[in-house]
């Protein structure tokens, strides 16, 4: 399949679109419209080009952003309410199923002291250590 | 004596991208080793082991801005040299691989561009 550069260009509008928390309340359907494609074409070049259909990438994008406000300590209800989930325990099913934790164990687990979430640096599983934080410069040892 | 014997890609989910580089692409899986929630992965071109590409996920927020802004601007962040590019993009192309651009002929190579699927354009480029 062919993605032209107009199309290529739509479709990239069209995942900004998705991700975005601003248009969280645009259908597909909408999204669609709004890049100037039509549904069943969106729907189709989309999911080759990003491997996801936009429905799919759109959960992706709010379960990130779940974890992002859960990281910053928000409760589990107030992290629901924010991303628009009809009720805590379609939202904490949906989080438990795509992330293998629920979303209270994910909490408690990015706020213990002194545990930063997993980010691996680039290369940085090589060695299987996760990244450290960067250390400050009064904790760096003397040349 | 150094010898270049890894190179990677950041990947948007290393499940989904090692069946796409090994069933889809042909490639071949060399390492696979749990660390923490993430995976060591590595793969090969079959029969070959000169040089792995080892799929890292993209959990760093800033790799993912990277990720995407190259993605958004079109430009690919890898490149596998094919041996008869119009038959990769022509049996590609029947698995429903997406290319951003078809094989065109650009001085001295032939070079194609696809999508991954899991965030990176990818050149795949003939020497003529």
């Amino acid at each position: 399949m062919l993605v032209d550069g107009p199309t290529f260009r739509r479709l990239v509008r069209g995942r900004t679109l998705l991700v975005s928390a601003e248009h969280d309340a645009l259908s597909v359907r909408q999204v669609a419209a709004r890049v100037g494609l039509s549904p069943s074409h969106f729907i189709r070049m989309f999911a080759a080009l990003f491997g996801d259909t936009p429905h799919q990438l759109r959960t992706r994008a709010r379960l990130e952003r779940a974890k992002q406000l859960l990281a910053e300590g928000a409760t589990v209800t107030e992290a629901c309410v924010e991303l628009g989930f009809a009720s805590v325990g379609s939202f904490s099913g949906l989080f438990h199923r795509r992330t293998g934790a629920p979303p209270s164990v994910y909490r408690r687990a990015v706020a213990a002291p002194r545990r930063a979430p997993l980010v691996p640096g680039c290369l940085g599983l090589m060695s299987e250590v996760p990244a450290a934080a960067p250390s400050n410069s009064e904790e760096a040892p003397p040349p | 004596m150094l010898h270049i014997k890894l190179s990677s890609v950041m990947v948007e989910d290393q499940a989904k991208a090692l069946a796409f580089y090994t069933d889809v692409l042909g490639f071949a899986k060399k390492l696979d080793i749990p660390v923490g929630e993430y995976r060591w992965i590595t793969v090969v071109a079959p029969g070959r082991d000169d040089l792995e590409l080892a799929l890292e996920p993209n959990g760093n927020p800033a790799g993912k801005v990277f990720q995407q802004a190259m993605f958004a601007q079109g430009i690919p962040i890898a490149a596998f040299e094919s041996t008869d590019l119009d038959a990769d993009h022509a049996r590609l192309s029947a698995r429903g691989v997406a290319f951003t651009q078809a094989p065109t002929v650009a001085g001295p190579v032939k070079i194609a561009v696809l999508s991954d699927t899991v965030g990176n354009l990818i050149q795949l480029y003939q020497p003529l």
